[in-house]
């Protein structure tokens, strides 16, 4: 489902190139869930940001659901964010303008796919439903993190990428909402790379992956995946 | 794409405001531009009219001697064999108190090319209609716009009779589009009945050419040397398309700071659109659809508001160009298809100017970056930059164009002239926000000792990339109010000066010509009578000029005009230039040489000393140019001889008397009342035909402030939009400044003290923005009286600064931007201290 293949990348400061990632592979495989781990400025960001098809790599391959990032234009990119992959982001970056429905339409929409029982399921699952009518802004920070997953996952993409979905949580909230991506994440079957600086949320994965200084480091497996 | 696109709009559901500002803009922006277009395009109509009318294409006969025509003159003119044709043109007052001008025509011996009979009458194609007209009950022609002057709707107009004040009834009305405004078009019969003028006749035309001379006894004016209404008013037109123009722009800062407000604050759903798989052309295009949405719904209320604008102000213009002028003007819109459409055009060309710079910033900024506002602003440096330079350009234009402008001869180049006063102000806008970005640094460095001071420095730099537009828009408005302001006081100042010294009879007579001579002789036998200054007036053509270095031949219709020099005349008439001195010039004048107005002088670069030839009905006449006199209003180049000298050699016919009073005790307005008394008693001239210097004045102050209420009244409106620029960049950020303000409640500053703080930072930052806008101001004043003054009307004005002006322009900046400043301001005042904190923690 996706592929690193000797991946580096590098940005440019006043003290000259800062290599953030440095010949990078990985592989992730349908269904698999891969906990990122490192430490701040580490390129776990870099990393989630070149498997979304946000930024390119300088040298080595991105591959997604098979396709090469670096080959597909602006709009290929784009086409393959919306109809394949899912994005959780810490800030939730729901859109305030809208409801809660429409938020957790808003990507199976645009990706042409809604599911008005898939809809209906997630927010009862989510537990959501009695606030379909209101507005980001009036939900505690657990909510609007669960509706951001919904939303990520209301078009059931192959890949979800999850940067610190729980980061900006109390312990309560986390738990709680962790616990539903993975069971949504297992429901639907689609593999899940989440960056997380917690242990313990990185636990619950099949797999967890250290990066230091741009250099993957050691993995362990932490169970065997679920088909 | 339709999700994308409402989520994109979505925005506006929860920040109403913004929208509203917006649409505002556009409004605004678009109501002014399309209401002075509306009145240009109403005007135009008119002129069109009016010039396609018999009475400005045809060669026009009056009698030499002064006496008014009568139907005998058009029969023996006709039994010579002259293809003449009478005219009888007078006023009618409507049963509803309106004054109308009725002109009665013959119209089988109008000449058949002329605008009545091709357009303005069916008589064409349907032969029976045109002896519908002249056979009883006979037609009123009249333009479809006169009808509510009559107090008839357009439909109910056609086959009606309505009455007159003095109880007469019109002849049936028939609608001919093609007419002037305000003018009925009869048979000369019903004419003469309406206006009981018997067998006199208001005028002898023929087809222009026909006569290659005027017969015995009369005077022939040509068609060519009456200039049309079009031509004469374009300038008044132009002036006030450059006043829409700039109210145009002024509206546009509006719409591009909420534009650039609206994107900077969608910046984080761009993100996340493009987070979602919208590919970035298509959000640009999106954009790009929602600024045609916007734009459409704004420019059309724009539009809608702008005809209602100059339905309202029409009025006052048409009489304006009715006083300066003589053009006449419909009072109601006429509106061509293309007014919309251009106005449409406009508007929205406009907005997407506008809208460009922000939609090309969105499309450069990487997916990444979209979610910083950092990134955003970091453009702003760049931003800065690109200003100074653009900024540099514009100025190095605006110089090239007064480099050129100073090679042309006077009198040229008001295109360029207003180009020269864009480009400055383009510049100093340009310039404005890098000076303020460089003058706010230097005073955050000398405030380093005290902090508090220091913080509102260093706040109003974040402010400014969001404040720079709207301070752009007040320094063009408050520049354009101090320049329009200081040429129309100027004007004022010169203009009643002017007034002064030309008008120094006390009293004015206008006598019937036939009457002139024995009311001259009459007057000039009373003892309280001082002086008497009698004039003159006649048309010619300037054939030639001869100097030293040669002659040229000219073709330039000018106005003769005849002054009596005197004890009380020639210390103050006001003399621009002359040959050799005043006093030598005023001798020469009474030696049979002449004076010539500016508007002359500049036009065909004629100096003093130089010799004229003019057309005289005895063949040419040759005179020599003694001085140059200042002729303010006058759209004509006129030459001034003594009255005598005129009549004699031009056989002009007499103007008016200027009545000096003798000294003798009395009051003057007893002494105007006997005389006036005695003149009625002897000559039956009427109670009220004699006028005093002041009423004159009153009349001619009068027309001078009409002419600039327009102007003011575009002037004080591009304020006011300048204003709402300010104002609704302020209301846009003050969530944001509040939430920045709450740590340094928090750290102890009371909220009194913020909303104080808040008011001196804008209030600086306007002042400096009133500073700059004083010497660009005092440029445009330059540009307009001795550039497009020139060459609008022909005149150049003498430069005032006036302090009182610069003092109110730096008051305005400061109280536009304190009215501005003022709600945000009470807002935070007024929020409770744990609200601020909570906002802060929000974020």
């Amino acid at each position: 489902m996706l592929e690193f293949r000797q991946v580096t990348k590098a940005y440019a400061t006043p003290q000259g190139p800062l290599e953030v990632l440095a010949g990078v592979d990985l592989t992730l495989a349908a269904g698999e869930s891969l906990a990122l781990m490192g430490e701040s400025g580490s390129g776990k960001s870099t990393l989630l940001h070149l498997a979304a098809g946000l930024d390119l790599p300088d040298r080595g391959q991105v591959r997604v659901a098979g396709l090469a990032i670096s080959s597909l234009g602006e709009a290929g990119r784009a086409r393959l964010r919306r109809e394949t992959l899912g994005l959780v982001f810490q800030q939730f970056h729901l859109v305030p303008s809208l409801s809660v429905r429409d938020n957790l339409r808003l990507q199976a929409r645009l990706a042409g796919r809604e599911d008005s029982a898939w809809t209906a399921e997630l927010l009862e699952r989510l537990g959501l439903t009695g606030l379909t009518k209101r507005y980001p802004e009036q939900l505690s920070g657990g909510q609007q993190q669960r509706l951001a997953i919904g939303r990520a996952l209301a078009p059931r993409p192959a890949l979800l990428l999850a940067d610190e979905p729980t980061g900006n949580l109390d312990e309560g909230s986390a738990d709680e909402v962790l616990e539903l991506l993975l069971a949504l994440v297992r429901d639907t079957g689609c593999a899940l790379l989440m960056v997380t600086h917690s242990p313990r949320v990185a636990a619950p994965l099949d797999r967890c992956l250290h990066l230091t200084h741009g250099h993957l480091g050691q993995f362990r497996a932490t169970r065997t995946p679920t088909p | 794409m339709l999700t994308a696109l409402l989520t994109l709009l979505s925005h506006y559901r929860r920040h109403p405001g913004q929208l509203a500002l917006l649409l505002l803009g556009l409004w605004v922006a678009g109501a002014l531009w399309s209401g002075v277009q509306a009145i240009n395009a109403s005007a135009r109509d008119s002129y069109a009219r009016a010039e396609a009318l018999f009475t400005t294409g045809l060669d026009r006969l009056e009698r030499r001697d002064g006496k008014p025509l009568a139907r005998a003159d058009f029969v023996s003119l006709r039994r010579q064999g002259l293809a003449v044709s009478p005219l009888l043109e007078g006023t009618l007052v409507t049963a509803l108190g309106e004054r109308l001008t009725v002109i009665g025509i013959d119209p089988l011996t109008l000449p058949g090319d002329s605008a009545f009979a091709t357009a303005g009458s069916p008589s064409a194609s349907h032969p029976g209609e045109l002896t519908a007209f002249f056979t009883p009950p006979w037609q009123t022609r009249l333009a479809p716009d006169t009808t509510p002057r009559l107090g008839l709707e357009r439909q109910a107009a056609p086959g009606a009779e309505p009455a007159l004040a003095d109880g007469q009834r019109l002849p049936p009305l028939v609608l001919s589009p093609a007419l002037p405004p305000d003018t009925l078009v009869v048979d000369i019969a019903v004419a003469a009945r309406l206006l009981e003028r018997g067998t006199t006749l208001s005028r002898l035309v023929t087809a222009a050419g026909e006569l290659e001379s005027a017969p015995a006894g009369y005077r022939l004016t040509r068609a060519d040397t009456r200039v049309d209404p079009g031509e004469l008013t374009a300038s008044f037109h132009l002036n006030l398309t450059a006043m829409a123009l700039l109210a145009l722009i002024v509206g546009l800062f509006i719409v591009q700071a909420a534009l650039g407000l609206a994107l900077e604050q969608r910046l984080g759903l761009l993100r996340t659109l493009r987070a979602l798989g919208v590919p970035g052309r298509t959000l640009v295009a999106l954009l790009a659809l929602e600024l045609a949405l916007l734009g459409l719904i704004g420019a059309l209320a724009g539009i809608a508001s702008g005809a209602w604008l100059a339905s309202a102000l029409l009025p006052d213009v048409a009489a304006t160009l009715q006083s300066l002028y003589g053009a006449a003007v419909g009072v109601q819109l006429r509106l061509p298809w293309h007014y919309w459409l251009g106005g449409l055009g406009v508007t929205l060309g406009g907005l997407f100017v506008a809208g460009s710079g922000i939609l090309w910033r969105a499309a450069r900024l990487g997916v990444l970056g979209l979610g910083q506002a950092q990134a955003w602003r970091a453009g702003f440096q760049r931003q800065l930059r690109g200003q100074a330079i653009a900024g540099s350009l514009a100025a190095l234009l605006a110089l090239a164009v007064w480099t050129w402008l100073a090679a042309q001869p006077a009198g040229e180049g008001l295109v360029a002239g207003f180009v020269m006063i864009a480009t400055m102000m383009l510049a100093c806008a340009l310039w404005l926000s890098p000076l303020l970005a460089a003058g706010l640094s230097g005073l955050g460095r000398l405030a380093r000792p005290h902090p508090l001071t220091q913080w509102a420095l260093a706040d109003l730099q974040l402010q400014l990339p969001r404040l720079s537009l709207a301070m752009m828009a007040l320094l063009i408005a408050l520049s354009a109010n101090l320049g329009v302001g200081s040429m129309v006081g100027g004007f004022r100042l010169t203009f009643l000066d002017w007034l002064d010294q030309r008008l120094t009879a006390d009293l004015y007579l206008r006598p019937p010509v036939g009457q002139f001579d024995s009311v001259q002789e009459w007057l000039a036998a009373r003892d309280e009578i001082a002086e008497l200054l009698p004039t003159a007036d006649g048309e010619s053509t300037l054939l030639e000029v001869q100097d030293a270095a040669g002659r040229r031949t000219l073709q330039v219709p000018v106005s003769l005009f005849g002054i009596t020099p005197g004890e009380r005349l020639t210390p103050t008439w006001p003399l621009l230039e002359t040959r050799a001195g005043r006093e030598a010039a005023w001798t020469a004048l009474e030696a049979g040489e002449a004076f010539i107005n500016e508007q002359l002088a500049l036009g065909q670069g004629i100096a003093p000393g130089e010799r004229l030839v003019l057309r005289s009905p005895g063949g040419q006449e040759r005179v020599t140019v003694a001085a140059i006199y200042p002729d303010y209003g006058n759209p004509r180049g006129e030459v001034l001889l003594a009255t005598a000298a005129l009549r004699e050699r031009f056989a002009a016919a007499p103007g008016s008397l200027g009545i000096v009073l003798a000294d003798t005790g009395t009051p003057g307005s007893r002494r105007a009342e006997a005389l006036s008394r005695a003149l009625d008693e002897r000559f039956a001239l009427g109670r009220d035909a004699l006028r005093d210097q002041r009423e004159v004045k009153a009349l001619s102050t009068e027309i001078f402030e009409r002419t600039f209420a327009i102007t003011r009244a575009l002037n004080a409106l591009t304020l006011a939009v300048a204003a709402l620029a300010l104002l609704a960049s302020l209301l846009a950020q003050a969530r944001e400044r509040r939430r920045r303000l709450a740590p340094l409640w928090a750290l102890g500053v009371t909220r009194a003290r913020l909303a104080g703080i808040q008011l001196a930072q804008l209030g600086g930052v306007s002042l400096l923005t009133g500073l700059a806008a004083v010497p660009l101001g005092i440029a445009i004043t330059v540009c307009l009286v001795a550039v497009i003054n020139v060459a609008a009307f022909g005149w150049r004005l003498p430069l005032h600064v006036f302090p009182a002006e610069i003092g109110l322009t730096l008051a305005t900046a400061i109280g536009v931007a304190l009215l501005a400043a003022g709600l945000p301001a009470l807002t935070l005042w007024r929020t409770p201290p744990r609200t601020l904190l909570a906002e802060e923690e929000a974020t």
